[in-house]
């Protein structure tokens, strides 16, 4: 039975490795002179590790700004006063009802460029790089929010009550009790979220910041050149790679402590 | 300790936990709170501890009225300890932390005088061995017993015990037990729930009788146990008692 199943596995590892063979074939003999040309992308190399620290720059920012919007959200849902309560509810069933791309756009075309612009230019910021993390961090912040009162939510009513009757303060109760277990508890979709914040910052290019992505496109249309893109998933993978690998590390180490 | 409750009511919504629930306990060390489930001895066990306010009534312990204000609350259930039917400990921290964190940031102890209170807690109650352990790692007897262990540590004015050995086996029950007299005769307050019987007539000075919210029956283990008056007292005690 076991050896059946080494057999068929064997086959299966070939047929996949055939169909990627066969794809690779395929596309690279699709490919024209001068669509490949591995010389350009080092003597483009400045641009590309400028719009690639630039995503990595944009992705710092809207992960802080994310957390703060997330935090903000779960602490205004749990929040006595109902207004501000379905507020945030109302603001986060928008966020994740409309799509991003929509969103960027009438962000910052509608609303913060008109608003903004001119203040941030006059204080000499980058208005689109920085109009850019807030609207990103608005909508990662809507999903962390969510994620983050899930695993509040999760904590057992007894240890609430454990809390309470060893004499902690509301703030402590929080502080010691409910979120580190609650953190250790969406800790992977966490990790999860940030993965796809940077993802999701290569759409930022349609608003005109200067991201890898952007940069990328840019060099296509200068070189027509396909290589270019080969860096631009290097580039990507670079960075979410690492947070999978840590948040898997965590998760275990978490999970055997609870 | 002297307890002193009249017409005391609690619900919660159209639900009444507690009707009109009068006791006289003139003094007593260890208190029992026996009867029926659903009969309203959590409710009044956790409006003692001040982890709810009574809906109505005047509640007296120590001859003190129980504070109403969140503050005077907070007060009271850090100068008392309390322990549940389970998950009393934080299972993100070790035996020790489960100590040490109220000593230091409710108490008020510098972590070098809360981890000797605290070891000095686990010691007397031979938990010393498990100190580091995770409470996942400690069987259910040792957890309730590292849980007692934290809620006398600053050394509370009463203990209140809500079913502490309902989630355990009998074994763990006996040795949870074993240690509740063990305080009890060191001279520890305790007011206390419990369907054991047995325990509640040989450690209780005062027993009160719960059922429907109120008290069908209050006095010494002798009276209640060898001579209830009340017929509902009777008929559950004949129950429980005949095996």
């Amino acid at each position: 039975m076991l050896s059946k199943q080494r057999l068929l596995n064997l086959a299966a590892a070939l047929l996949i490795l055939g169909g990627f063979a066969w794809l690779c074939v395929a596309v690279f003999t699709s490919l024209k002179d001068g669509d490949w040309n591995w010389s350009r992308p080092w003597e483009y190399r400045e641009l590309l590790l400028r719009g690639w620290r630039t995503t990595i720059l944009l992705s710092l920012g809207a992960l802080a700004g994310s957390t703060l919007v997330g935090l903000l959200l779960l602490f205004g849902q749990r929040c006595g006063l109902p207004v501000v309560k379905w507020t945030c509810r109302l603001f986060l069933e928008f966020v994740r009802e409309t799509p991003l791309l929509v969103q960027l756009l009438v962000g910052y075309f509608v609303i913060f460029a008109p608003l903004f612009s001119r203040t941030f230019e006059s204080w000499g910021w980058n208005d689109k790089l920085v109009i850019g993390v807030i609207l990103l961090s608005l909508f990662e912040g809507a999903y962390l929010g969510e994620i983050l009162r899930g695993g509040v939510d999760s904590i057992p009513r007894a240890q609430w009550d454990s809390a309470r009757a060893v004499g902690f303060t509301p703030f402590q109760i929080q502080r010691y009790v409910i979120f580190p277990q609650a953190l250790r508890r969406v800790l992977p979709a966490l990790a999860g979220q940030f993965v796809s914040l940077i993802k999701d910052s290569s759409l930022l290019s349609v608003i005109g910041v200067q991201e890898v992505a952007y940069q990328v496109k840019a060099y296509t249309s200068q070189t027509y050149g396909l290589e270019g893109y080969v860096p631009l998933v290097l580039g990507y993978l670079a960075l979410t790679a690492p947070i999978a690998f840590i948040s898997s590390r965590l998760e275990r180490r978490f999970h055997h402590e609870t | 300790m002297k307890l002193s409750v009249t017409s005391l009511t609690k619900h919660y919504g159209a639900h009444v936990a507690l009707q009109d629930l009068s006791i006289e306990v003139p003094t007593a060390r260890v208190l029992c709170l026996i009867g029926p489930s659903g009969g309203g001895k959590s409710t009044f066990l956790r409006i003692l501890g001040g982890l709810e306010t009574p809906s109505s009534g005047a509640v007296s312990l120590l001859g003190e009225a129980l504070p109403e204000s969140a503050d005077g609350l907070l007060t009271h259930r850090r100068r008392n300890g309390f322990l549940f039917q389970q998950f009393n400990l934080f299972p993100h921290l070790s035996a020790l932390r489960n100590l040490t964190l109220p000593l230091e940031k409710v108490h008020g102890q510098n972590p070098t005088e809360a981890l000797s209170t605290a070891r000095a807690a686990l010691d007397r109650f031979g938990l010393i061995d498990h100190a580091d352990k995770l409470p996942s790692q400690l069987s259910g007897g040792q957890q309730q017993r590292v849980g007692i262990a934290r809620a006398i540590a600053a050394g509370p004015r009463i203990l209140f015990l809500d079913e502490p050995t309902s989630a355990l086996d009998p074994e763990m029950t006996a040795e949870v037990l074993e240690l509740i007299q063990e305080l009890a005769a060191e001279g520890q307050n305790i007011i206390l729930s419990t369907h054991e019987m047995g325990f509640a007539r040989a450690v209780a000075d005062h027993v009160a009788f719960l059922a429907a919210g109120h008290i069908e029956e209050s006095g010494p283990p002798s009276q209640v146990f060898g001579n209830p008056t009340s017929p509902i007292c009777q008929r559950f005690l004949s129950r429980v008692m005949r095996y």
